[in-house]
């Protein structure tokens, strides 16, 4: 290209259509990651345009420019700092007053922006007119009406955008101006702060500082004391004039403002009946009704996800281990051979077959459920019994899929609002047995004990989920965070989005779960190849003899069970030498080892999902902590059973 | 900006409210501890002193509030409704029960 470069931020509310605009724009150039050592998503992409090549950056959905949540520290940063060269800022014309107040505070940050007036048609539909040109005038602004599902004004708003760049519009926002006390404040400080060196414009800083803006707060205290202090002193003058807090006053005000223009150009003529959408909240929120709707649909969504997964990975499976006589007549039958094919082709195969058709469909059903808006629907419904576990409602999702496969499972924990939240879902979401720990819960204590003591297990792992949810709720650092929740309307899905963001997504976690499946795969299967599991065994003897009580071979089923779990079930017939297990362990040691396996480690492919999650220090200590728990709990269990006289 | 007290209506919390009352924000407690965050989010959702809330329906077992304010759905925890203080419109209320 010829190194015209400009970068376009696309910035709004959660839930205003920002993701469909951003693949209307980017369409396959697109890379989702997270934003360097967080768990917030970064999309990226870039598109060409009159000469142009544009790098389009999808910030989070925010509807502040506070420092509440890390998404609008991450968002506040970038475009203040970053600084793109224009923001687009995508705004839900049926909701245009709470819409203007994030735009009012881009305005302060007095970035080039043009305005999306997104979902006209939604609008419309409610009864309401809005007068874009007046809109224009007052904002000081260009605004394009867009209809994103339908690619209405996607063309026009990126002309717009590049005409700001160019300098052949002007983009002058015309900055909200709060009442004359507040002002006069806010220039004060501003002339204060003007030369500390910040990276933001004076007057937003000065506002900032009365907000009570924390992050700021601490940079002019560091930059200028002096500016720091005075913009306390008037923010008390301001407190005692007023009576409410400084960062109440602001706040009120600014909304004023944006309820004030909101009034000037937009017409209400509510429709008489209640839409389609309304009376489907009704049903979906219900409090008898809404539960069966909640439990119909997660069961069916349950189903598709596992059945959708159970078809594609025998087909994988069986399409891949056909693959074998090829391999080996390329590579042959010897130790190289062997360990490329069992440390390398299993690993990848493993893989495919474990991870790939569970998360297809899981990706598809979740971005379906949350551009429905169904999902909050669900939270509202959940909240109050996952409260007692310190989550809030939708966490109730991952948890449910934990049932299935864990890796979609702690993927979903991304719905979470904070850092804080999605740790403690994921946390507790490793300890859901997944389909593969089923598979030792009912073949082995489900087939020769009993299933009424498989029962007991899952009420047993249900009690210890509970009991850790709780603790970690206590322990780990931050604040508790109540539901505080928009329900959008309801709307379709717009179905290429949902696949793309479900193609892009899948990319990422190829990326990072494959090489450690395969280096995890390799090293065992040499182990095993050079003779050391043996070894391994006997070293993992003190524990799995010593003080779980189980039969030696069972250390290297162990080992094997951190590829996949249900591989410990079927290597314990192998090493044992029978497939009839009743004749090799005795009932305790079949429950201590359901139970070590049903704690002690999620799967590899689990432990890359944290990884690429929460990095690796965090994968790490849930990993050991899980260890640990597995086995203190499987000692527990052998004394408690062997007290009671069971043999 | 006016903060004159008023002094028409009940003051309560917004958690006391039945379904279908509507409230005018009085004040957003912050509570206690490091809670401060949670009444800037609270306000930054639009729930500011002077703004029209109306409840929807609570979720049940203690649930969440659904309400609306400023044109849109929104659903806050208990917790968070039992620190917003609302001045009931009493006509309104009034209306339902008659």
């Amino acid at each position: 290209m010829n190194g015209r470069r400009l970068v376009i931020a696309l910035a709004g509310n959660a839930n205003v259509g920002k993701s469909v605009i951003f693949n209307y724009l980017t369409r396959l150039h697109q890379h989702i990651g997270n934003w360097p050592g967080k768990t917030v998503e970064k999309a990226e992409g870039t598109l060409h345009f009159k000469g142009y090549t544009i790098d389009v950056v999808d910030l989070p959905g925010i509807y502040s420019l506070s420092t509440y949540s890390i998404e609008e520290s991450i968002s506040r940063r970038f475009i203040a700092v970053d600084k793109p060269d224009v923001v687009i800022n995508v705004i839900d014309a049926s909701v245009l007053e709470r819409n203007l107040f994030f735009t009012l505070q881009l305005m302060e940050l007095e970035t080039p922006m043009v305005i999306a007036l997104n979902q006209m048609d939604v609008a419309s539909r409610k009864g309401i007119q809005i007068d874009v040109e007046k809109l224009e005038e007052i904002l000081g602004v260009p605004v394009v009406p867009t209809i994103a599902v339908k690619g209405v004004g996607i063309f026009k708003l990126l002309e717009k955008a590049v005409e700001i760049f160019e300098g052949k519009l002007s983009a002058k926002p015309k900055p909200v101006k709060y009442g004359e006390e507040v002002e006069q404040r806010i220039e004060r400080i501003a002339e204060a702060v003007r030369d500390s060196g910040l990276p933001y414009p004076a007057r937003y800083v000065a506002i900032k500082l009365l907000e009570g803006d924390r992050e700021i707060q601490e940079e002019v205290e560091k930059a200028d004391p002096q500016a720091a202090a005075l913009a306390r002193r008037l923010g008390e003058e301001l407190e005692k004039l007023h009576g409410h807090s400084c960062p109440t006053l602001i706040t009120s005000e600014r909304y004023q403002a944006a309820n004030c223009i909101a009034r000037e150009v937009q017409r209400l003529i509510p429709p008489v009946k209640p839409t389609l959408g309304e009376k489907l909240h009704n049903v979906t929120t219900h409090r008898v009704a809404g539960y069966l709707v909640m439990a119909a649909t997660l069961l069916s969504m349950f189903l598709f996800v596992f059945a959708m997964g159970n078809f594609f990975s025998e087909l994988l499976s069986s399409l891949l281990y056909g693959l074998k006589p090829f391999f080996e007549g390329f590579f042959g039958t010897g130790f190289i051979g062997q360990l490329l094919w069992g440390g390398v082709v299993e690993g990848l195969i493993a893989g495919a077959t474990i991870a790939l058709p569970y998360v297809i469909p899981f990706y598809l059903v979740l971005y379906f459920l949350e551009d429905s808006g169904y999902l909050s629907r669900i939270a509202f419904l959940m909240d109050s019994i996952m409260h007692r576990m310190g989550l809030h409602g939708k966490a109730f999702i991952p948890l449910l899929l934990g049932y299935g496969c864990n890796v979609p499972a702690c993927l979903g924990c991304r719905i979470m609002e904070t850092q804080r939240e999605r740790l403690i879902a994921a946390f507790v979401t490793t300890l859901v047995p997944c389909a593969a720990r089923t598979v030792i819960i009912l073949g082995l204590v489900g087939r020769f004990i009993g299933i009424q003591w498989a029962l007991v297990l899952y009420v047993l792992d249900l009690l210890i989920i509970f009991l850790l949810g709780r603790l970690a709720f206590k322990i780990l650092p931050g604040e508790p965070t109540g539901l505080i929740m928009e329900m959008p309307d309801y709307r379709l899905p717009h179905l290429r989005t949902v696949l793309s963001q479900t193609w892009f997504r899948l990319l990422e976690f190829l990326k990072i779960a494959f090489p450690l499946i395969i280096v995890s795969t390799l090293t065992v299967k040499l182990l095993e190849a050079l003779g050391m599991l043996s070894f391994f065994t006997s070293l993992l003897a003190p524990v799995t003899v010593g003080w779980l009580g189980l039969p030696v071979e069972t250390g290297v089923t162990l080992l094997f069970g951190v590829l996949r779990k249900e591989l410990a079930l079927i290597m314990l017939t192998t090493l044992l030498g029978t497939t009839d297990l009743s004749q090799a362990l005795t009932p305790v040691q079949m429950t201590v080892f359901t139970i070590v396996s049903m704690f002690y480690i999620p799967c590899v492919a689990t432990i890359a999902t944290l990884v690429m999650e929460f990095g690796w220090r965090k994968a790490l200590v849930i990993t050991v902590s899980e260890v640990f728990l597995a086995l203190v709990l499987g000692g527990l269990a052998l004394r408690i059973l062997v007290l009671t006289g069971l043999r | 900006m006016s903060t004159t007290v008023e002094t028409g209506g009940r003051e309560v919390p917004l958690a006391m409210l039945r379904d279908g009352e509507t409230g005018i924000v009085v004040s957003v407690k912050s509570g206690y501890g490091r809670a401060w965050g949670l009444k800037k989010r609270l306000m930054d959702m639009g729930i500011t002193p002077g703004t029209r809330i109306t409840v929807v329906k609570s979720a049940p077992f203690h649930g969440p509030m659904e309400i609306l304010v400023r044109g849109y759905r929104l659903a806050i925890g208990r917790g968070m409704a039992e620190r917003i203080f609302v001045r009931v419109e009493e006509t309104q209320a009034g209306c339902r029960e008659s």
